[in-house]
């Protein structure tokens, strides 16, 4: 009996073997929204390599709009309709997780073996509150402070801003408002992006020790922000920054209309844009007291849908994507840094540039990850927009943000 | 040839006609109307309910995967009413639509009485200036906000002729105006193209034998042009105040409703609630507002329109 | 009156007429001027009123893309689908609620009002459950259903004035001749609302060519998206690249103006021929 089971079960298994060799791929969509030549151009060829290594999956990327493909995570959190594979913001993501978009890959993820050589910071915010993975992070970025050297020549000065009084007094020598000349560019915007400019300076330890969000009412909170309404009030820095995406920014500097510009590590593979129409530099961004700084944690990571087709080999793909060598790879490729240690960028282009935004990663912080971050980020940056365009106070303008943040972070505390 | 007599009798006999008629056809009147009417009820009736259960509901980011979210009456609305902002988006939403519609109505009137004459380039201007209104929102919305920047072409221009000009689009006291002089570019159009095509329809026999009895302009415009112009009137305003009060496009390109929320309208503030906080039922709370905003003013329109109808 | 115009004040209209084109249309031109600057010009410091250095480079960059292609066909295909939907439902049902007086008038009015007070935000998310449920979702037809569903309250509220206003004399005529209640329709009542008839054909291919949101939120795969949608690239990471925008937003005004340029003569004819003389 036990051998014809036996028999039986060889059998199956062999059916088996053979029908996944003759099997045709499943169909498996990808949505991303990279969409600068080169992170495109890269994703497409690395789908198509994938695809051509293997016979498990065929995976189609598609192109979604940031904005677009939020909406559509949020309609398909309760249709049940979305992509098997997806990217995300990495600050979204705990809401998404929170709304069931992405699926718990946890155990598939721990089996690999690799987890210790990701970054806590990047790979936190794929996690739940409970400490549960749904996805991985696939690169990673911070912000530094990019410089015009000539304008700052120009001023008497042949060295960047160290700390936070010589940036406050280079952005004022530089600036010339009536020829559209400002000392400081910055994206202000009311959305995301303005958070994570505006984050640095919040947590800004001029004076005393840097804080997180949840107590924004600190002094040193309302020190940053008092800095950066002085900027504008002074017109150190064009009010349209409220209206600026961080590319809008890095587009005004490298038109000369600023002196100095908060970029982001992307950036370094724009500078093209800048056509050799003057010398530039980067720096550490100069929150606070030299040797130290303060910036943000970007970047992208990918997850499983919930109601993937094919759970384990789309995990099979992120493994791959986000393995030792392709992080590397991508790091140079699209002008961001790997999110493990052991990969090693060897970045042909703006070395020196990189090694200030590596250097910087050391003092960037996450943004939360927390459910509500969306409701958090508004408070901030509509306190800090209320500084620049009301001209309120800017203590009172944080007090205000943490009516909001407080009984959130209340409820469910930031990591 | 029809005088203004026998176009007056004409309408009497219609009427009566109408009446005479209505019980042996009533039948054929059904054959034209349901389909439509179905098709609006299969398409956008299920949204109008879903909607209002959404709104008695506290779905958020926080329960939407548990399901656990539960009917919470009226708080929703209570919650949105005791909130400064929203209040302040309730009150843009007005000015920008009465502001809108001023502006739009009266000068689009304005130019279709004026295009509606017989000179050479009239023909070819009225249909040049439609090309403002044929254009997508989206890329209105984005010249706005090329041309409102503080160093812009609209401050450009008013440099040169001596004028320091707002900052526009920075500035929570002239966001609203700059946005509501792009949607009038848009709007005067679309009022001029609706209501010439209403003043093309009065006989031009009833102007001339209003003049053979010597009325002056005054007197033809406010006896004959608006009493026959009436019901396309109330359509076009009506109309207007629909497609303006329930603007988004615009905002959501030029302006994401700030700074400040000084451009935030009931529809770009509800979609920022559903799809930007994950507030699913504070979104259709607004929604739902906006809606009924709307529907008072849909009642009185059909107020109006039985009471000329009768 | 139009024929009793004197020579002096149609020089006067005319002038007024080109004074008013310029100040609609300068946007317009700015729009087209800024589409041939090279990228420094358009964000530099000085704002300048012509390229000084022309460049095709934005246009080439959004002509070089493999999906313009498919995406001007579907904008193509967006506009008349939707215009086909509003005059197939639109314009009977006018015509309908225009001449007769039927039980429940009132209440398909109101129907059709309300229909029209749905904000995008409202319908979004409960349209997709609805066309996801029957399958829709991705297909040609989907944003062009929801786009109809506010061109038809539209045609009928804009249209049943016209309707109301043909002496009832033309269709009765038509009757006694032996037509029955279509051909009357066909024969006697559309040719007479043909200002109205073409103002809303007009209106209602704007609409579908001009959706946003339905667009956005239906189709994602590139190969159905209309140009409406892929205006958004241009605003992302690359930032508000002006002049790329604005040859973006000039080649989706282009075919509208050339269809409009083409059908002017239908169009004018259309709006000053009036009903009552047909």
């Amino acid at each position: 009996m036990k051998k014809i089971l036996a028999l039986i079960l060889m059998l199956a298994m062999c059916i088996s073997v053979f029908a996944a060799a003759h099997a045709e791929p499943v169909e498996v969509e990808l949505w991303h929204y990279f969409d600068s030549s080169n992170d495109k151009d890269m994703i497409n060829k690395w789908v198509e390599d994938y695809n051509a290594l293997q016979d498990k999956i065929h995976i189609t990327a598609t192109y979604v709009s940031r904005q677009e493909l939020m909406n559509q995570y949020a309609i398909g959190a309760i249709s049940g309709e979305l992509p098997d594979i997806g990217m995300v913001d990495s600050p979204d993501m705990a809401s998404f997780i929170s709304l069931g978009v992405f699926a718990d890959i946890t155990d598939q993820l721990n089996a690999w073996g690799e987890l210790d050589n990701f970054y806590p910071g990047p790979l936190s915010s794929c996690m739940d509150s409970e400490g549960k993975l749904y996805g991985l992070p696939q690169n990673t970025n911070c912000l530094a402070l990019g410089c015009n050297m000539d304008m700052l020549k120009a001023a008497g000065y042949d060295h960047m801003p160290k700390d936070l009084t010589e940036l406050k007094e280079m952005v004022a020598a530089t600036s010339d408002p009536d020829n559209g000349v400002y000392g400081m560019a910055m994206c202000c915007i009311g959305t995301e992006e303005g958070t994570f400019q505006l984050l640095p300076w919040l947590r800004s330890s001029v004076g005393g020790q840097g804080v997180n969000v949840d107590n924004l009412t600190a002094q040193s909170a309302v020190d940053g922000l008092t800095v950066l309404g002085d900027f504008i009030h002074n017109n150190y820095m064009s009010k349209e920054a409220v209206n600026w995406t961080q590319a809008d920014a890095w587009y005004a500097f490298c038109a000369g209309k600023a002196a100095m510009v908060e970029c982001g590590t992307w950036h370094l593979a724009m500078t093209g844009d800048i056509n050799g129409s003057f010398n530039y530099d980067f720096c550490l961004l100069p929150t606070g007291e030299e040797g130290t700084s303060t910036s943000t944690i970007g970047g992208e990571n990918f997850g499983i849908c919930t109601g993937c087709v094919d759970t384990d080999a789309c995990v099979e793909f992120l493994k791959w994507m986000c393995s030792k060598e392709k992080e590397a790879e991508w790091a140079v490729g699209a002008g961001k840094i790997p999110v493990r240690g052991d990969s090693e960028a060897v970045y042909s282009y703006e070395t020196k540039g990189f090694q200030v935004f590596v250097d910087e990663m050391n003092y960037a912080q996450a943004r939360g990850p927390h459910a509500e971050w969306p409701t958090i980020s508004e408070a901030i940056y509509t306190a800090c927009q209320s500084v620049f365009v009301d001209n309120a106070d800017p203590a009172a303008a944080l007090a205000k943000a943490m009516e909001t943040i407080a009984p959130i972070v209340a409820e469910n505390p930031l990591p | 040839m029809l005088t203004a007599p026998f176009f007056r009798k004409g309408l009497d006999i219609m009427q009566k006609r109408m009446i005479s008629v209505s019980a042996q056809r009533r039948k054929e009147a059904y054959f034209f109307i349901l389909p439509a009417f179905v098709y609006i009820l299969l398409v956008m009736g299920y949204p109008m309910v879903y909607n209002a259960v959404l709104s008695l509901k506290n779905m958020n980011v926080k329960n939407l995967k548990s399901g656990a979210s539960v009917f919470i009456g009226f708080q929703n609305y209570a919650e949105l009413f005791g909130n400064e902002t929203f209040l302040l988006v309730l009150k843009n939403t007005f000015v920008f639509t009465i502001a809108c519609l001023i502006f739009q109505f009266t000068i689009g009137f304005a130019f279709a009485l004026f295009f509606k004459q017989n000179f050479p380039l009239s023909g070819i201007i009225r249909g040049m200036i439609l090309i403002s209104y044929m254009m997508p929102m989206a890329v209105t919305g984005l010249l706005g906000k090329n041309i409102f920047m503080n160093d812009g072409l609209v401050n450009n221009l008013l440099k040169r002729i001596g004028i320091i000009g707002p900052e526009w689009l920075t500035n929570t006291t002239s966001s609203l105006p700059a946005v509501i002089i792009m949607n009038c570019w848009v709007g005067i159009p679309f009022n001029m193209l609706l209501l010439i095509s209403g003043l093309t329809s009065i006989s031009n026999d009833v102007y001339e034998s209003a003049m053979i009895d010597g009325a002056n302009w005054g007197q033809r415009f406010f006896l004959i042009t608006l009493p026959l112009m009436k019901s396309a009137i109330f359509a076009v305003l009506m109309l207007g105040f629909i497609y303006t009060f329930r603007a988004f496009d615009l905002m959501y390109i030029m302006t994401k409703g700030g700074p400040l929320n000084s451009t935030d309208v009931l529809g770009t503030y509800s979609y920022m609630f559903s799809f930007t906080q994950f507030q699913f039922s504070k979104g259709a709370a607004t929604a739902m507002v906006l809606f009924a905003c709307l529907f008072v003013v849909g009642m009185f329109y059909l107020h109006l329109l039985g009471k000329e109808e009768e | 009156m139009d024929t009793l115009m004197s020579r002096k004040k149609r020089i006067l209209c005319s002038v007024i007429a080109v004074l008013i084109a310029f100040l609609f249309l300068f946007p317009i031109y700015w729009l087209v001027q800024l589409s041939f600057k090279p990228d420094m010009e358009a964000f530099g410091r000085v704002l300048t009123y012509y390229p000084h250095t022309f460049t095709f480079a934005p246009w080439m960059e959004n002509l070089d893309d493999p999906v313009f292609m498919t995406s001007l066909r579907n904008s193509f295909i967006n506009a008349f689908l939707t215009m086909s939907i509003t005059l197939v439902l639109g314009v009977p049902a006018a015509y309908g609620m225009g001449r007769y007086k039927v039980r429940g008038s009132r209440l398909f009015l109101l129907t059709f009002l309300i229909s029209q007070m749905l904000p995008a935000s409202l319908t979004l998310t409960p349209l997709y459950l609805i066309f996801n449920g029957v399958g829709l979702l991705g297909k040609h037809v989907t944003s062009p259903i929801a786009i109809a569903a506010s061109a038809i309250p539209f045609a009928i509220v804009t249209l049943r004035p016209f309707f109301r206003s043909v002496p009832v004399t033309l269709d009765e005529a038509a009757r006694l001749d032996g037509c029955g209640p279509l051909r009357a329709f066909f024969s006697v009542m559309v040719p007479a609302v043909k200002t109205g008839i073409i103002t809303i054909v007009v209106i209602s291919f704007l609409n579908g060519w001009n959706d946003l949101v339905y667009s956005m939120t239906f189709n994602v795969g590139a190969d159905m998206r209309p140009l409406t949608a892929n205006i958004y690239k241009f605003q992302s990471a690359y930032g508000t690249k002006w002049n790329c925008i604005m040859a973006y937003g000039t080649i989706l005004v282009l075919p509208v103006v050339i269809l409009f340029i083409f059908m002017q003569k239908y169009i004018v004819g259309g709006l000053t021929a009036g009903a009552v003389k047909e």
